[in-house]
């Protein structure tokens, strides 16, 4: 190979006075800014993704009243006197107007929240709008009654300790969906930490697959193991001979247990 | 959170005092967000969970006879469970529950392929087509207990899940509170919309599994021949298929049980399943 | 390029994919306009549906305060936690597009369509100052009210407003319920609303009723008919259609339309022949008995009677003899629903067939039940005006001459007004009515407020009246309001169903009690004098005091000790003994004259009702139109049924467009077969060919009340007509 000629073809003629790269290096250098470039391209879609985008999507809301939980609980005692079930089973939920108004007909304190909160809504009969964390889809059926009553679980479960905070929160609302950040969960992977970090189907399911296995004795398995577990039931059904969940597809307990 | 015996829930519908007034029909509409459209003339695409259908003798008049027949999910069982149109989903969007015998019906898991609606024999199930449309102010009367479905999802009738839910809610709250023994609802405590609101007592709700309880009285379905009713007066729709369905007809008239099952020209008595 | 390569590496890894991907998949099932109900505190509130004459008390279910349901109260005497379809389809009534929202002037003119929305303060200074000057004008008489209710405190407060205004033009809606009360008066000599003692029936005959098709009280029809398949009894059910009552009934016999009197003295020629009668009544309280016997027996064997209503004579034989034979028998009449007065000659003869085996005020039997309440209100003062306008005589002829125990007749009141006859009226105010639909012939009902400058309609929904109107001034819907519903359909003990408000009012409407009360204090005395109350409520409370904790607490007042009066004390008649043969009955079966001519038109239209179209004043619900059947709506087209052997001669076959004509005006249809229908008749169904409403009932079908024009009645001055001739070609 004539060498010399491959290079007069390449470099270009004039003298730049620099350095003529070999090709060697050259390709090294090409290379290199492949690599870098891939770098470049993947720390800034990673500070994207896991930056910018979160900052994008949650909207900062703030809650219409700055509801102090704590000093309410102090006055009552616990969280059932106004997250209370109601003689049919159904559970109040966030209260109404109709609860606050027994001791809230006159502005009780100096707190201009509270102010605010008897003039605008009180004495206008306005609801207030608030903003609820723990808000699911229409599809969700969910029974306070089983949870609470049957099963015995606290509100600090599923619900952290809103109870000892003296501020709302800022409500950070998914611009795409409309719902809390709460549900996915604070941190944008969707690993949580406490119980309550997160409120999607997987995370009641992780609960009852322990409560069922333990209930059928059988070792607590990890999270990949069941996961794998889970696919077979679904993909190969009647791969176990067991039925404990009590349908035919999933072998779960039928949909509408939770759903409606 | 185990049940003592699983239940069956279904239904006795006596076609001798059922007057077609098409209450059943409403009920459901009202109670399950069920949507109407201005022209809902073309009864392949309206959708009515309850159905009403007409049968009739086939004589001429004045030897003519017409039987009014409601029409619900039959809720199949088939064998062990597979109801045809829970063998067919893809999406796992219908499900069979062993506890109360209700195949259930996601609308969020659905993508509308409509394989159900091509499985089940008695044409339960309903597409939607279009989405639901409330004039003006109508939906301030949806029932918050029960999803409301957008376009392109399957939906049929649940036997109300919803009122079993919120029966059981209540149990859960009165059995905490020491107001009764057991979390076992009593037979009234659930019942469906069309059952509660049927003027003339001709649909009959509850436990089929449950000696107490009038359906399994009245049915007397047996177990050893998948479910069929000892009753020589109740028939259930299409029994030869083998679907097992939990909805039982009485009638005293022969041409309406015959009426019953697809039969072929110059078949004699019914072979039994 | 590896720019991008490494970016998607990255977001790979990123949770943006995943997280994106799972949001949008959440997106796409959350539609904004699919609505998602607010959840909220349950709540169940009590009131008396209104939307038939059945009476049916209600229990809504509320969540926090919208209303979500309507389910039958359990235990209530009238239902016991049945429900029929119109009821439960009361929240389309609600809540629908049709309501009006406030008082509304028509300022193009009568059905031009522009309405001006007014201020109650302005359209009731409006309607005060036109009643101010047809009174300062000295014709207080030109005001006429049209009720589409009798009953009940509004029509007495209307009637009452009339009266103290001076004008003895208070008209009200005639129905089967007219035709009874005038058979107890002349019968019986009493003024008294029909019951049926059906919780004790053990054979009910009906002739052409709708016992399930929407006769007397619906539920209450239903749960009797249930009981009897229970093994109580029998219903023989006779018409020449097979509707849903002839298809539950144990037997089905046809009969030819119009010739049920015959049949009912048919039948009563074999029981007093067989002496099957009941010799008690009969021998002791039977006035004109031999007379009536006389006739029954020499025009009415069963050979004759067979012929004239083409029910064989074995039949009519062995029907006589179950029909004695039962414990409890109890005869009815009056077609379909039973929303037209009828022939009093039917009525007649089905009466004396009931006195006959003894079936009045018996167990099982027809009973006559008072008025449960007399309001505690002095009679209004009338000043020398308001005299002298009640002095004018009614428009409609009613409660004089030959009609005197008719108290009012809708179809001479249009006439009279659309022919100029008697004097013009100024004003007519329509509350809970709908007559430019409902009222055979409408043509005329539209010619008669052509003529009157000044129309005011109360309804809650834009129907065909109001669009008729100058002024609407919106009535509270009955889930909004208190009213009263007293003695409804065939209900055998007195009995007041409280209607009380489920739910704020939803739009700027007021109960037409109220604005009555507001329109009477505006006139000053004496009009005002007649009108104390501070509001409808309190008048409503005070008329029913006594009854005010049980109408609060139960929903409804009911005489539960009411039994009716014996045979010795029941009589009030010249004689003291029940009429057999009162005026209008002496000549034995008098067939009314159908319109039309049978050369020209050969065949025989009949309406008939059912349960799932709404036919009177309110309009079909969707949901009801939903669940008619293909075989009767079908698009826009009504489908009336023919029998196969008579469309076969018309050359007409399944889903063939025809013409249908009478004598009154011609539709287009399409064709029906049905084998249930009595071949040489067509079958109509009522309640459809509504011009008013919206997208979900406007438009569909036609009316039949175009085709078929009233028939007066000898005796009562009613419309008795059940038919009329038509004829079917092809289009």
């Amino acid at each position: 190979m004539s060498t010399v000629d491959e290079h007069e073809k390449d470099v270009p003629s004039e003298d730049s006075g620099g350095k003529s790269p070999s090709p060697p290096e050259q390709k090294g250098k090409a290379t290199a800014y492949v690599i870098f470039f891939f770098f470049v391209g993947l720390i800034a879609s990673l500070i994207v993704g896991w930056i910018i985008f979160p900052q994008l999507l949650y909207s900062q809301k703030k809650q219409p009243i700055d509801f102090n939980h704590a000093l309410h609980v102090d006055l009552t005692g616990d969280c059932s006197s106004c997250h209370y079930f109601r003689t049919d089973g159904t559970f109040s939920g966030v209260p109404t107007l109709w609860g606050c108004i027994d001791c809230h007909e006159e502005v009780q304190g100096d707190d201009p929240e509270e102010e605010k909160f008897v003039t605008e809504y009180v004495w206008e009969y306005k609801e207030v709008p608030w903003l609820v964390y723990s808000r699911q889809p229409d599809c969700v059926f969910f029974s306070h009654a089983a949870h609470v009553l049957n099963g015995g679980m606290d509100c600090v479960t599923c619900h952290g300790h809103i109870g000892e905070s003296e501020h709302t929160r800022i409500y950070e609302e998914n611009r795409i969906t409309g719902y809390s950040r709460d549900i996915w969960g604070r941190n944008i992977s969707g690993f949580k930490r406490n119980s309550w970090d997160r409120m999607k189907m997987d995370d009641c399911a992780d609960c009852h697959e322990e409560a069922r296995d333990s209930a059928t004795k059988d070792e607590p398995r990890a999270p990949l193991g069941r996961l794998i577990d889970n696919v077979i039931r679904v993909g190969f059904p009647g791969t176990y001979a067991d039925n404990k969940g009590g349908s035919v597809q999933t072998q779960r307990g039928a949909c509408f247990k939770c759903h409606q | 959170m185990k049940q003592e015996r699983p239940k069956k829930f279904g239904m006795v519908i006596d076609l001798d005092k059922c007057t077609g007034c098409g209450a059943c029909m409403v009920a459901c509409m009202s109670e399950n967000n069920v949507p109407f459209k201005p022209d809902e003339t073309d009864k392949l695409t309206s959708i009515t969970w309850m159905r009403v259908y007409e049968l009739n003798n086939g004589k001429p008049f004045p030897e003519t006879d017409v039987c009014y027949l409601p029409r619900p999910c039959q809720q199949c069982e088939g064998h062990h469970g597979h109801s045809p149109c829970v063998s067919v989903c893809p999406a796992t969007a219908t499900d069979y529950g062993m506890e109360t015998g209700i195949v259930s019906q996601i609308y969020t898991r659905c993508f509308g392929c409509r394989y159900c609606m091509a499985a089940c024999p008695y044409h339960v199930r309903y597409f939607n087509w279009w989405d639901p449309v409330w004039p003006d102010g109508m939906e301030k009367y949806l029932n918050p207990n029960v999803s409301v479905r957008m376009r392109g999802v399957v939906e049929k009738c649940s036997f109300c899940y919803h009122r079993y839910q919120s029966a059981k809610d209540r149990a859960t709250y009165e059995y905490a509170e020491g107001d009764r023994d057991s979390l076992e609802l009593g037979e009234d405590e659930y019942q469906t919309a069309c059952t509660q609101a049927c003027p003339a007592g001709a649909i009959i709700f509850g436990d089929l599994n449950n000696p107490d309880h009038r359906v399994h009285q009245i049915a007397q379905p047996d177990e050893k021949h998948g479910g069929r009713p000892k009753n020589p007066h109740a028939f259930r729709l299409l029994e030869r298929l083998g679907t097992n369905p939990k909805v039982y007809y009485l009638s005293n008239r022969d041409w309406v049980r015959r009426q019953g099952d697809n039969t072929l020209a110059g078949e004699g008595k019914l072979k039994r399943h | 390029m590896s720019f991008i390569i490494g970016g998607a590496a990255g977001t790979a890894l990123s949770p943006l994919p995943w997280k994106l991907t799972d949001d949008l998949s959440i997106w796409t099932q959350m539609w904004p306009w699919t609505p998602v109900p607010p959840d909220g505190e349950i709540s169940y509130d009590g009131s008396t549906c209104t939307l038939c004459p059945g009476g049916c008390g209600i229990q809504v279910r509320k969540v926090d305060r919208r209303a979500v349901k309507i389910e039958g109260t359990p235990g209530h005497p009238i239902n016991d936690g049945g429900i029929c379809i119109l009821g439960l389809s009361g929240l389309q009534l609600l809540y629908g597009p049709t309501r009006v929202k406030g008082p509304m002037k028509q300022t193009g003119g009568r059905g031009s369509g522009r309405w001006v929305p007014v201020s109650w303060e302005e359209a009731l200074e409006e309607v005060a100052g036109r009643l101010a000057e047809i009174r300062d004008q000295g014709r207080p008489e030109s005001l006429a009210v049209f009720s589409g209710n009798r009953r009940g405190t509004i029509p007495a407060m209307l009637t009452r407003f009339l009266t103290a205004y001076g004008s003895p033009n208070i008209v009200t809606g005639a129905s089967l319920a007219d035709s009874y009360e005038l058979a107890l008066h002349r019968m019986q000599g009493v003024q008294a609303s029909a019951g049926l003692d059906l919780d004790q029936t053990d054979f009910l005959l009906s002739f052409g009723s709708g016992v399930l098709d929407g006769w007397g009280s619906p539920v209450r029809m239903f749960r009797t008919n249930s009981a009897l398949k229970d093994g109580r009894g029998r219903l023989v059910q006779l018409e020449p259609r097979l509707s849903n009552t002839a298809a539950k009934a144990d037997q089905w016999i046809s009969i030819n339309p119009g010739t049920e009197a015959a049949l009912a003295l048919g039948l009563a020629h074999v029981i007093v022949l067989e002496k099957r009668y009941r010799a008690q009544f009969v021998n002791e309280f039977g006035g004109g008995f031999d007379a009536f016997k006389q006739m029954v027996m020499s025009g009415y064997a069963p050979e004759t009677v067979a012929q004239i209503t083409g029910v064989d004579a074995k039949t009519i034989v062995t029907l006589a003899r179950d029909f004695s034979k039962a414990s409890m028998p109890a005869a009815v009449c009056g077609r379909g629903a039973g929303d037209t007065p009828g022939s009093m000659n039917e009525v007649f003869a089905v009466h004396a067939l009931n006195a006959l085996v003894g079936a009045v005020n018996s167990a099982g039997g027809v009973w006559a039940v008072p008025e449960p309440v007399e309001y505690p209100w002095p009679e209004p003062e009338m000043d020398e005006t308001a005299a002298r306008g009640m002095q004018a005589g009614r428009l409609d002829g009613a409660g004089q001459g030959r009609y005197t125990a008719t108290s009012s007749r809708p179809e001479q009141f249009f006439e009279a007004i659309r022919d100029g006859e008697g004097y013009p009226l100024e004003a007519l105010f329509v509350v809970e009515a709908n007559p430019c639909y409902s009222q055979r012939d409408p043509e005329t009902v539209n010619a008669a407020l052509a003529k009157i400058p000044y129309v005011v309609s109360f309804s809650s929904f834009l129907d065909e009246t109001a669009r008729n109107a100058d002024l609407i001034l919106p009535n509270h819907v009955y889930l909004e309001r208190y009213e009263d519903v007293v003695n409804p359909g065939v209900f055998n003990r007195p009995f007041v169903g409280l209607v009380q408000p489920v739910v704020d009012p939803q739009f700027n409407t007021r109960n037409v009690g109220d604005v009555i009360i507001e329109l009477a204090q505006g006139l000053g005395e004496p009009v005002g004098g007649a009108f104390p109350w501070d509001s409808y409520e309190d008048c409503l409370e005070q008329a029913y005091e006594e009854q005010w904790d049980a109408l609060t607490g139960d929903g409804f007042w009911m005489d539960e000790d009411f039994t009716p009066a014996g045979w010795p004390e029941a009589f009030e008649t010249a004689s003291g003994k029940f009429e057999f043969l009162p005026e209008g009955l002496e000549g034995g079966y008098a067939p009314l004259e159908i319109e039309g001519a049978s050369g020209e038109y050969p065949l025989v239209l009949v309406p008939y009702d059912s349960m799932r179209v709404s036919t009177g004043y309110i309009g079909n619900p969707p949901f009801m139109t939903k669940t008619v059947s293909d075989t009767v709506l079908k698009g826009d087209a009504l489908l009336v049924e023919v029998n196969p052997k008579t469309a076969a001669q018309l050359g007409l076959s399944e889903g063939s467009r025809a013409v249908l004509t009478t004598a009154k005006d011609s539709v287009d249809v399409r064709v029906h077969l049905y084998e249930g229908l009595m071949p040489g008749l067509v079958a109509m169904a009522k309640g459809f060919g509504h011009t008013a409403y919206d997208k979900y009932l406007a438009g569909k079908g036609s009316n039949v009340n175009r085709l078929i024009g009233p028939v007066q009645d000898p005796v009562s001055g009613l419309d008795a007509a059940w038919g009329v001739r038509a004829k079917l070609t092809r289009a």
